[in-house]
């Protein structure tokens, strides 16, 4: 499913962050970015999901080329891919219900399937008492929820999460880690989470990219 | 040597910018010649928020500018004209200086003043909240969802705007006319139109497809490059004004040439 080959990127301080960077990730199998806040693996996920550029190096997705390419745009329409950002990420001026449901409308699935999808995923984050309000005025863990929201409704075959449980309340994190496990076991689905390695869903096998360490990917623990 | 590269590197940045300008208008009409029927309700109804924000809300402004610059336009014609005949050259003074002129590229700077200020501002801070990274990540072309409906909005409002700019400076000027000369309806339409030909009308339409494409895509290129601060919002504000008067002038400059010179 991803492919990535001598991929180098610099984090916007001039720091590398990777140099030559291999991975091969088929589908089905779930890759985690651990490291801490800081440690520039939000970007590295930008990069792998084609909305950063890379210094230099190859990422495919699906066979597609992403970089060197147009990045995410070449993917629309051929690969379903839905990125959870860990703050910001959905459209100031639109509501939740319309940002969870505007990927739907531009695939150009009739109304009523969007108006199911979308309602279905803000139950299922409990979002739906603030479903018509605009992200500046919900809570930081609704807007969160508001981002698994959008990538549950895509039903997307490549999943990026990034720092998905930061921030969140011991109920709003185990509501968010049930989805990100049951995505992770679906064997469909390829799931990249960048996180701390602590935060891990038990069960679900992960390779492991270290951004403390040397990058090289793990074999799956 | 080092002459040399001071005058290069404006040169170069200039041809950057030239570039980047016809990648965004290419990749705008690309994205709308691929739209599907299913995202023509989206495009259409960002369509029609542009317009409304750019046409509707702007049209009291437009009318009453333009009834104000007719009325002064032959209040000082006639002040300084008086005794020649004045009311004699009412249809060409008219067409020379409002219609072919002034119609069109005053509203063009009224448009750069509220709706490229704002498009710009939108996109910068749209870039630093990462939505725009959020759209294309989610399958949503940004160019089919941010850009097309702005120029298309833009496109249909400049020429609503220029239509009732014209016909709101000859209602001012006919109202002077009327009062100073007692000239008729009748009459000061039949002198604007003998002065009129269809050249103006194509010039002036030629005027909107391009102004309207430079307002938007001045906006958007400044307002996409906002990267990483907050400060970079308002100098892509200031940079879009400047730049897209700048080519609206040009453009007007060029057309003029080429129709009547």
């Amino acid at each position: 499913m991803l492919q990535v080959r001598g991929l180098a990127y610099d984090l916007p301080d001039g720091r590398p962050l990777v140099e030559g960077m291999d991975l091969d990730l088929p589908r089905g199998r779930n890759l985690l970015l651990a490291g801490a806040v800081g440690t520039g693996r939000g970007h590295l996920l930008k990069v792998l999901a084609g909305t950063e550029r890379p210094r230099a190096g190859e990422v495919k997705i699906a066979g597609i080329p992403v970089w060197p390419g147009e990045g995410a745009l070449g993917l629309a329409g051929r690969v379903r891919m839905g990125f959870a950002f860990p703050a910001g990420g959905l459209l100031s001026n639109l509501s939740l219900v319309d940002n969870v449901a505007l990927p739907l409308r531009f695939l150009g699935l009739p109304r009523a399937e969007v108006a199911r999808r979308v309602g279905e995923a803000l139950a299922r984050l409990g979002l739906e008492s603030v479903a018509d309000l605009r992200p500046h005025a919900v809570s930081a863990a609704a807007r969160k929820h508001a981002n698994l929201a959008r990538v549950l409704a895509l039903d997307p075959e490549l999943i990026l999460l990034d720092g998905p449980l930061e921030g969140l309340d011991a109920t709003d994190r185990d509501l968010a880690l049930g989805l990100i496990s049951g995505w992770a076991l679906d064997s469909g689905r390829t799931l990249l989470l960048a996180m701390e390695g602590r935060d891990l869903p038990p069960g679900p096998e992960f390779q492991t990219l270290d951004l403390h360490a040397p990058h090289s990917p793990s074999e799956p623990s | 040597m080092a002459f040399l590269a001071r005058i290069g590197a404006p040169v170069r940045g200039f041809l950057e910018f030239l570039g980047d300008q016809a990648h965004l208008v290419w990749r705008t009409l690309r994205s709308g010649l691929a739209l599907r029927s299913g995202q023509l309700a989206v495009v259409g109804g960002q369509t029609k928020l542009q317009i409304r924000f750019t046409g509707l809300d702007a049209g009291a402004l437009v009318v009453g500018t333009a009834l104000l610059l007719g009325a002064v336009t032959l209040i000082q014609a006639f002040s300084q004209l008086s005794g020649l005949g004045a009311e004699n050259y009412i249809g060409t003074l008219m067409v020379l200086i409002i219609l072919r002129e002034l119609g069109p590229l005053l509203t063009a700077v009224l448009v750069i003043g509220r709706s490229a200020t704002a498009i710009a501002a939108e996109l910068g801070t749209m870039q630093l909240n990462g939505e725009v990274d959020a759209l294309a990540a989610h399958g949503v072309d940004p160019y089919r969802y941010l850009l097309l409906p702005r120029w298309a909005g833009v496109l249909v409002a400049v020429f609503a705007l220029v239509v009732c700019f014209d016909a709101a400076a000859l209602g001012g000027g006919f109202l002077v006319a009327r009062l100073k000369y007692g000239i008729t309806w009748g009459f000061f339409m039949g002198s604007v139109r003998q002065a009129l030909s269809n050249l103006d009308f194509t010039a002036t339409l030629l005027k909107v497809f391009f102004f309207s494409g430079a307002i938007t895509f001045h906006a958007c290129h400044f307002g996409l490059r906002v990267q990483r601060s907050q400060t970079e919002v308002p100098q892509a504000v200031t940079r879009t004004v400047v730049s897209a008067l700048v080519a609206v002038f040009v453009i007007d400059g060029l057309l003029a040439a080429c129709f009547y010179f």
